[in-house]
């Protein structure tokens, strides 16, 4: 052999082994998580300690904390953190704002490398695969002591946080499914907005009206980004999405899978949804620059903080109620948590966190500075308290009222979404657009889903 | 003649020089070793580990035996999508890359004033190719609304979808934007041309040679060992794509740009599946190591060495 053939055989082989450390490397950091769990009891006392004498000295702490949002609720929450930080000046946050897009890829990343935020935004979605990774701490011992004080929620709505008996997320907001309304996009198409009594056909009437009236999008999503209003138009059908032991699906007729996708269909083919790949454009505008927002689509599913949340840039927003089933069998809609905060099991700040969080539920001063952007307060006091101060903009009393009417067309909650949701949502995603790209027929679609997401149950619960 | 036993002397002196000249070597190699051994070598060792267990990230890993690898070859058919997206994209982007590069090479390889600055221009794609934001410039040049589809539809070519949002034309683009990032092969290519005695060509040039005569059996032949040695970075290099179709497409439209590596993180980071995740890196070590080993057999048939000439 000579040098050259040396040369090149030792820089090939170099090449492979750097691929292979790629993906090793991530492992070995994540071994290091396995030895911190379990050494977890002790670490967990030490740090408790810690953090009981390093406040009682007032010394200083740095409380990292991440959400996912829009521009406003990166504005206001910084002027939050500040504000707490005014209040206590032994406090100070390394704030890690992000858009909803990558968010939970990123915490996941984070939690394997034992690198998580201290406090972390939580979504009903993903609360219970965190928390049966044991990323993320049981908060029940600051309830019991006191240091959070959950006096004033319902103790339905703030049971939602728990995931095998231990307290992994502390309830926020609870927020419905809802349906936002552009009311000029209406006004321009001469269309009466549609009530709380309106079912799938007026839905699908209407989203043509408006596009072959002003030319825009009558319905702005394609609902199979996630399972939610699938799980909505499952429950209308008396079924549920899931079965009780999180093992398989479970509705029993598929027929409610392809009605669900046709209706999608039928929408794209009349033009009144954007195709999959100008949705996949929409999506990357950001949530202030949709169409809904911008006055190039009518309506669009939601949660109910909707309109608050696009109050800066749109107050020509109103909600309405999703569509009832033909011959409903059951309350569709849920009352569900809106979101959470957990505390990282990583965290060495734990009290520190605890604290801020209690005053982010309970305090006058946050609540004010919050208006229920996250959706409604699950406080009865603060709701009191805000309903009352008169610092509510319409269309925040809107929302108070809609989450109070709505409530009377709620059936009982879901549980939590089981552990591997994600990608059961990729799977039905996929499906989906199978059908809409003309891949497979509805009904191949319907089967392939229950196949792969029985699979997907069955491998994580 | 003083020394009774000069050939061993001289023999036990030689030994210990060696010795300590590896000593030596072993010492300046010592970081990099170091490096090597704690990121890469024991790192891959645990990877085989997890690779047979149900490892999620954050749980005790339960040993599984093979059962991930069963998965992967009997159960997994995102498995055979990732493979066959991957397949092509390394069979088109590497042969195009790499006449791409060669072509550039051979321009730049002449003396021009100012040459300096087209290398570097030429250079800059494999620089800041890699990188988000170009990833993200490539998505508003082909996706919807984006510049192609303008001009086609100012052209009165009406699009149903961009280009990136069909299942058959979006690879296409990711490799389109792979064979953009030529400038490290150029720059390979270009050193070995400068390398090339000038007196074969001079010769070539007395015989009357023509150009096409000169590419064909001067140029190509003295520059079989650095294709040789392109060719496998490059095929390494194609099957570990993932900053494309991850920020681009992010593996759709219907996983026809979901490459190997962006599925292996998928598993890890975004269904929490490490264990199988591992395992899936350990099949795509295997594959690259097979088309390696392959190549290197193949080599005697065609890679030229000068050395090999000579004596």
């Amino acid at each position: 052999m000579n040098l050259k053939k040396v040369t090149a055989l030792f820089m090939a082989s170099l090449m492979s082994f750097s691929l292979a450390g790629c993906g090793g490397s991530k492992e070995a950091l994540s071994e290091d998580d396995q030895k911190t769990q379990t050494n977890e009891a002790t670490v967990q006392e030490a740090e408790t300690e810690n953090t009981n004498t390093s406040t009682a000295e007032g010394e200083p702490v740095t409380i990292k904390i991440t959400w996912w949002g829009g521009q406003s609720r990166h504005d206001y929450t910084q002027k939050l953190l500040n504000k707490y930080t005014e209040l206590n000046p032994n406090v100070t946050f390394e704030a890690l704002p992000s858009g909803w897009d990558g968010y939970f890829d990123k915490l996941s990343t984070q939690a394997a490398s034992g690198a998580m935020p201290d406090i972390v935004q939580m979504d009903y979605l993903y609360i219970s695969t965190f928390a049966k990774n044991n990323s993320i701490a049981d908060m029940q011992e600051f309830v019991d002591n006191g240091t959070i004080d959950l006096a004033n929620v319902d103790s339905n709505l703030a049971d939602s946080g728990k995931i095998d008996g231990k307290l992994a997320g502390l309830v926020l907001s609870s927020s419905l499914l809802t349906v936002g309304i552009n009311n000029s996009v209406f006004a321009e198409a001469g269309i009466d907005k549609p009530t709380s009594d309106w079912t799938w056909s007026d839905f699908l009437k209407i989203c043509k009206e408006i596009n072959n009236k002003t030319g825009k999008y009558g319905f702005s999503a394609i609902m199979a980004d996630d399972t939610n209003n699938f799980n909505y138009y499952v429950r209308q059908h008396g079924q549920t999405l899931f079965s009780e032991d999180n093992k398989s699906l479970g509705y029993f007729d598929d027929a409610i899978y392809v009605d669900f996708v046709n209706m999608i269909k039928e929408l794209i083919d009349a033009k009144a949804t954007p195709n999959p790949d100008e949705y996949d454009a929409i999506k990357a505008l950001g949530y202030e620059a949709m169409p809904v927002a911008t006055g190039d689509g009518a309506m669009v599913t939601d949660w109910s903080n909707y309109a608050c949340r696009l109050e800066e840039v749109n107050k020509n927003i109103s909600l309405v109620t999703p569509p009832k089933g033909e011959s409903e069998a059951a309350n569709g809609l849920w009352l569900k948590p809106g979101m959470f905060f957990s505390v990282s099991e990583t965290s060495k700040v734990k009290e520190e966190a605890a604290k801020f969080i209690n005053w982010f539920i309970n305090s006058e001063e946050a609540n004010e500075i919050i208006l229920a952007e996250r959706g409604t307060p699950v406080s009865s006091e603060i709701r009191d308290y805000l309903t009352n101060s008169g610092k509510l903009s319409d269309k925040q009393k809107e929302m108070f009222e809609y989450v109070n009417n709505a409530g009377a067309l709620c059936g009982e909650a879901p549980a939590p979404d089981p552990v591997g949701i994600s990608e059961i949502n990729e799977s039905f995603n996929k499906t989906v657009y199978s059908v809409l790209y003309g891949q497979a027929t509805v009904e191949d679609a319907a089967k392939t889903f229950r196949e792969s997401a029985n699979e997907i149950l069955a491998r994580n619960n | 003649m003083q020394c009774p036993f000069p050939s061993a002397r001289s023999e036990s002196v030689n030994l210990t020089k060696k010795m300590r000249n590896n000593l030596i070597a072993y010492l300046l190699l010592t970081p990099w070793l170091a490096g090597f051994v704690i990121m890469y070598l024991i790192p891959m060792g645990i990877s085989i580990y997890y690779s047979c267990t149900d490892f999620n990230l954050l749980n005790v890993p339960q040993f599984i035996g093979l059962s991930n690898y069963n998965r992967i070859f009997l159960q997994d058919d995102t498995f055979y999508q990732a493979l066959k997206v991957t397949f092509t994209y390394v069979l088109i982007l590497v042969p195009f890359r790499l006449a791409f590069a060669l072509g550039v090479a051979m321009l730049l390889n002449k003396k021009y004033r100012g040459i300096g600055i087209y290398r570097t221009c030429y250079y800059i794609p494999s620089i800041i190719g890699g990188s988000i934001a170009v990833s993200v410039v490539w998505k508003q040049i082909f996706g919807n609304q984006g510049v192609i589809m303008s001009i086609l539809s100012a052209m009165g070519i009406e699009q149903k979808t961009s280009l990136l949002g069909n299942p058959n034309t979006a690879l296409l683009v990711i490799i389109l934007m792979g064979i953009w990032q030529f400038g490290s092969s150029m720059l390979i290519f270009l050193s070995a041309l400068k390398q090339i005695p000038l007196s074969l060509y001079e010769s070539a040039d007395v015989d009357g040679a023509r150009s096409v005569i000169k590419f064909l059996k001067i140029t190509i032949p003295m520059l079989t060992p650095t294709i040789f040695f392109n060719l496998i970075l490059q095929i390494i290099n194609g099957f570990r794509v993932f900053t494309e179709s991850y920020v681009i497409t992010n593996g759709g439209p219907l996983d026809s740009t979901l490459s190997y590596v962006l599925y292996l993180y998928r598993r890890a980071f975004t269904y929490f599946d490490m264990g199988y995740s591992c395992a899936l890196a350990w099949v795509l070590v295997a594959i690259i190591a097979m088309f390696t080993i392959v190549l290197f057999k193949t080599q005697k048939n065609w890679v030229f060495y000068e050395s090999e000439e000579e004596s």
